[in-house]
């Protein structure tokens, strides 16, 4: 497996978690509203903001620093992968932008809590498609030639 | 070509090319074709011309 590959997996199963344990503790608290009235949840909020993209940067950075780690082919397909992440970003905000507008038209106004929901689902979702189209490129690659 | 050169491991050419150990295994394997600046490397690492490793073949396999 390449260097690459390698941390595109951890990467990949890394977000599938974080994934599952907001969906778990959203399911859990029973309401949306939970993460505005529960301090500690607020907090566990903001650190996943802050720390999920550092995490990232510094994973994505000591990789493409490495000339032995990263090289051409690699590079190829990171290309690729950003394209499918470029568009799960859209589509994700697609789907938060009418699904918003359609349930909340009446009142006119959404609750302050969707706008750190709607960043944390596309940081995730983002990290997961870059992971997911590196892990798919290298399957192609390796498929196909 | 690495057995006709002191059996060179495939890390060894990947160091010595300056690629990954997973494209030298592509490149073996017929699943990726190079850019011009890595075949020139690969050459350089066994120390021939660029042509004694790599042959071009049309679609059309002439």
């Amino acid at each position: 497996m390449a260097p690459l590959q390698k941390r595109a997996l951890y990467s990949f199963v890394i977000g599938l978690v974080l994934t599952i344990v907001l969906i778990v503790v959203l399911v859990a608290q029973g309401d949306i509203t939970a993460f505005e009235r529960d301090p500690n949840l607020r907090l566990i909020m903001y650190a996943v903001l802050i720390g999920v993209p550092l995490i990232y940067l510094i994973l994505v950075n000591l990789t493409l620093r490495k000339p032995t780690q990263v090289d051409e082919r690699d590079r190829l397909i990171i290309e690729k992968a950003v394209r499918a992440q470029w568009l799960a970003v859209i589509f994700t905000l697609v789907v938060w932008t009418i699904a918003l507008t359609e349930i909340y038209r009446d009142q006119g106004q959404v609750p302050i809590t969707f706008l750190k929901l709607i960043f944390t689902s596309t940081l995730i979702i983002s990290t997961l498609a870059h992971s997911f189209g590196i892990l798919v490129g290298y399957w192609e690659m390796n498929r196909n030639g | 070509m690495r057995f006709d050169h002191d059996e060179m491991t495939q890390e060894e050419l990947a160091s010595r090319a300056g690629c990954t150990r997973q494209t030298i295994i592509a490149l073996e394997q017929n699943k990726y074709v190079p850019s011009i600046e890595l075949a020139f490397r690969v050459a350089k690492a066994f120390g021939v011309p660029l042509e004694e490793v790599f042959q071009y073949e049309d679609s059309q396999g002439r």
